[in-house]
């Protein structure tokens, strides 16, 4: 039974008569990596303002470790390091000042903030910038040294709002393998647009729309069970075009067979439907015992990404 | 045409940030309504004059009674403007200490002593006695601007009396007492206690634009994450606003020296009274910060208060004083509200008149009630409006 770490139940934030976020609960748990995602204005930063103890909710409350965040000791809240999707950063001090700066904030001592905030640096690959000037900094380490500001002091849970934003492949890979690191001894928050990035990171993910949990689940269930599935794409060779009536009528056997949408366009048969990957032998088998040739089989799984649009639409919002 | 299209974007820009472009519109002509209020609706100013009326009337040969104190008095009361207005605004004394005092507190301008043989010696010039000519004593701070309007007013005053009633020139001598050290100042020594207050005053722009900074930056919002408390920032960030301001004054102190600038009274006083100061504006750059959003903005708006704490508490120049209520012997007027209003008289005493602490103390009581008072309404409307948990969070959902 994994251990919970942070709780929200029934909580709720309105502006007006808008409805941020809408009687959210949920459960995050000890050393997972915890996706939050959501198209634009759906709720995630209010959601995860209110988780760190920035806003306050109207209705609900945030426990850590059964503690409410509000209104509670400050050591409650000192658990949690925060890295905002802008690099916030005092530009006139240096990077190990500011991880110094920090640290002193949330009580730990001048020589351990040091260390901490040097072996930060290190494992940021910002050591030979430790003493640079924070203005004086790229983009790409203006926001690493943000990552580091978030862990100083130690925090067991680390919340992440977009922390691949702004960075180069490299600067992804290093975040990233950094990220995953942390979720031996640390609970990840994270909330990203980057549907790559939560399926590579993340042990589960939460999807919220109009400030309303949609689902909860690990990406790979998320993609076995919700959206139109996998995309396989036959391509025919020789005489046995799709226009051929072996063809025509073969595809409401296969859409039958295989619970998948099938379409044809010039040379290419369509399929979408779950678990065409595991079914592939079969298909095939089908394929070649109805006499149809094929020069070429494409194969693209569900993504996160078809979950995603599949449970909160193609609507652009702001 | 591009100078126009740069035109009509600086309009739009300008437009959607109406609070400050009404704030630089607003300024100077809300200071010619103020000056207007303050110099009276007339143009006309009543130059305090103390009098303290030792005079002792006679009996002339003919029998009628000679008060010449008493109309030299309502000479100098008959003075006034061609509208009708008196010129001077005189108040007898009973004592010289009492007089001296109020003089201090430039609640008056000029002391006019009238000695008790006043009536005899005049009698006696008329009856042809040249050598019966008496006195009358004008005491005032001389670096006060306003004292050498009302002792010349005075002086007009008395002398044409005077000259009236013996039909003989100049019957009366007229002696000038400095108050202090007052007549050995350089009209440069005059302008250094101003000069304080402004090194100080000037402090506003920091003080707003500090916190702003962290605002802007979005690194007030991380420090709320953090366990510090409102108190630790805003005291940390105040401590060294604080210490900008002493350093200031100490700079502001040490070219004046180089230039001359010498002080009557003790130096540590001077120094104690621009700390306080400089808490209330402190506070007032906070109240300042919380209606900003930007430290650009902050700097406009900082300009407002500004405007007041320089021009209307004396730090610039000296404004006429109407007095509203009298309390303790102390007159209070709106610009009391002002801390610096006070700075500024208590400064003056010090550098110029020599004064000591105990001479301050009602300046220095005052400053400092209204110091905490703006520091504490500072305080407390930013941890209100930029530290609450639900402050910085719009609704971007």
């Amino acid at each position: 039974m994994p251990t919970t770490v942070l709780q929200t139940e029934h909580l709720t934030k309105r502006y007006g008569s808008l409805i941020a976020v809408d009687d959210l609960s949920l459960e995050i748990h000890e050393g997972e990596i915890f996706g939050f995602l959501g198209p634009n204005g759906a709720g995630k930063t209010t959601s995860i303002s209110m988780m760190c103890g920035l806003l306050r909710p109207d209705a609900g409350r945030v426990l850590i470790h059964g503690q409410s965040i509000h209104g509670g000791a400050p050591a409650v809240r000192a658990r949690v390091g925060v890295c905002p999707q802008e690099a916030v950063l005092w530009e006139k001090l240096t990077g190990l000042e500011q991880l110094e700066y920090i640290g002193s904030l949330y009580g730990v001592l001048p020589r351990i903030a040091r260390q901490r905030g040097r072996a930060l640096l290190e494992a940021l690959g910002l050591s030979a910038k430790s003493n640079e000037l924070a203005g004086k900094l790229s983009g790409g380490m203006k926001r690493r040294l943000n990552l580091a500001l978030a862990l100083v002091h130690d925090p067991e849970i680390l919340v992440l709002d977009e922390p691949e934003a702004g960075l180069d492949p490299q600067g992804r890979v290093l975040v990233r393998e950094y990220i995953r690191s942390l979720a031996r001894c640390k609970t990840v928050i994270l909330t990203t647009h980057n549907m790559d990035e939560a399926e590579r990171l993340a042990d589960r993910v939460a999807i919220i729309d109009h400030g309303r949990l949609l689902v909860v689940d690990t990406p790979e269930d998320l993609m076995r069970t919700v959206g139109e599935g996998d995309v396989l794409e036959v391509e025919f060779s020789g005489d046995a075009s799709p226009g051929s009536s072996s063809i025509s009528s073969l595809v409401p056997a296969i859409a039958a067979r295989f619970f998948a949408s099938v379409s044809t366009v010039n040379h290419t048969l369509t399929l979408r439907g779950r678990g065409l990957i595991e079914r592939l032998p079969e298909l095939l088998q089908a394929l070649r015992e109805a006499d149809v040739r094929t020069s070429d089989v494409r194969l693209r799984a569900n993504s996160l990404e078809d979950v995603f649009l599949s449970l909160t639409g193609r609507r652009l919002r702001e | 045409m591009r100078l126009w299209q740069v035109f009509i974007k600086s309009v739009r820009e300008q437009k959607r940030d109406l609070w400050v472009i009404c704030l630089s519109l607003v300024f100077a002509p809300l200071f010619v309504f103020i000056y207007y209020v303050m110099t009276g609706s007339t143009g006309t100013t009543s130059y305090g004059v103390l009098v303290i009326n030792q005079d002792a009337p006679v009996t002339l040969a003919n029998g009628t009674i000679l008060a010449a104190g008493e109309d030299v008095v309502a000479g100098l009361r008959d003075l006034s403007y061609q509208n009708g207005s008196p010129l001077l605004k005189v108040t007898l004394v009973e004592n010289r200490e009492v007089a001296d005092q109020k003089l201090r507190n430039r609640a008056a301008a000029a002391l006019v002593i009238i000695p008790a043989d006043f009536s005899t010696k005049l009698a006696a010039f008329r009856s042809g006695d040249i050598s019966a000519s008496t006195d009358l004593t004008f005491i005032g701070d001389l670096t006060n601007p306003y004292y050498t309007v009302a002792a010349v007013m005075a002086m007009t005053a008395a002398d044409a009396y005077s000259q009236a009633f013996t039909d003989a020139p100049r019957p009366v001598e007229l002696v000038e007492i400095p108050l202090g050290a007052s007549a050995a100042r350089s009209e440069f020594e005059n302008y250094v206690p101003g000069l304080f207050v402004m090194a100080v005053v000037l402090m506003i722009f920091q003080a707003a634009m500090t916190p702003m900074r962290d605002i802007e930056s979005g690194a007030l919002r991380r420090l709320r994450l953090t366990p510090l408390t409102s108190f630790d920032y805003l005291g940390g960030t105040s401590l060294w606003l604080g210490l900008v301001s002493v350093g200031a004054v100490l700079l502001t102190f040490a070219t004046a020296v180089g230039f001359g600038f010498r002080s009557q009274g003790p130096i540590w006083l001077a120094f104690l009274v621009v700390a306080i100061t400089s808490l209330s504006i402190i506070g007032i750059g906070l109240i300042v910060a919380c209606f900003s959003k930007t430290i650009s903005q902050a700097f406009v708006i900082a300009n407002f208060p500004l405007g007041f704490l320089m021009f209307l508490t004396g730090a610039a120049f000296p404004l006429p004083r109407y007095t509203l209520f009298t309390l303790f012997g102390h007159s209070f007027a709106l610009p009391d509200l002002l801390p610096p209003t006070h700075a500024v008289v208590a400064l003056n005493k010090i550098f110029t008149l020599g004064a000591g602490l105990k001479d301050v103390v009602f300046e220095l009581t005052a400053l400092t009630l209204l110091s905490v008072l703006y520091f504490s309404i500072g305080v407390w409307l930013f941890q209100k409006m930029q530290m609450r948990a639900d402050r910085t969070q719009t609704c971007n959902r």
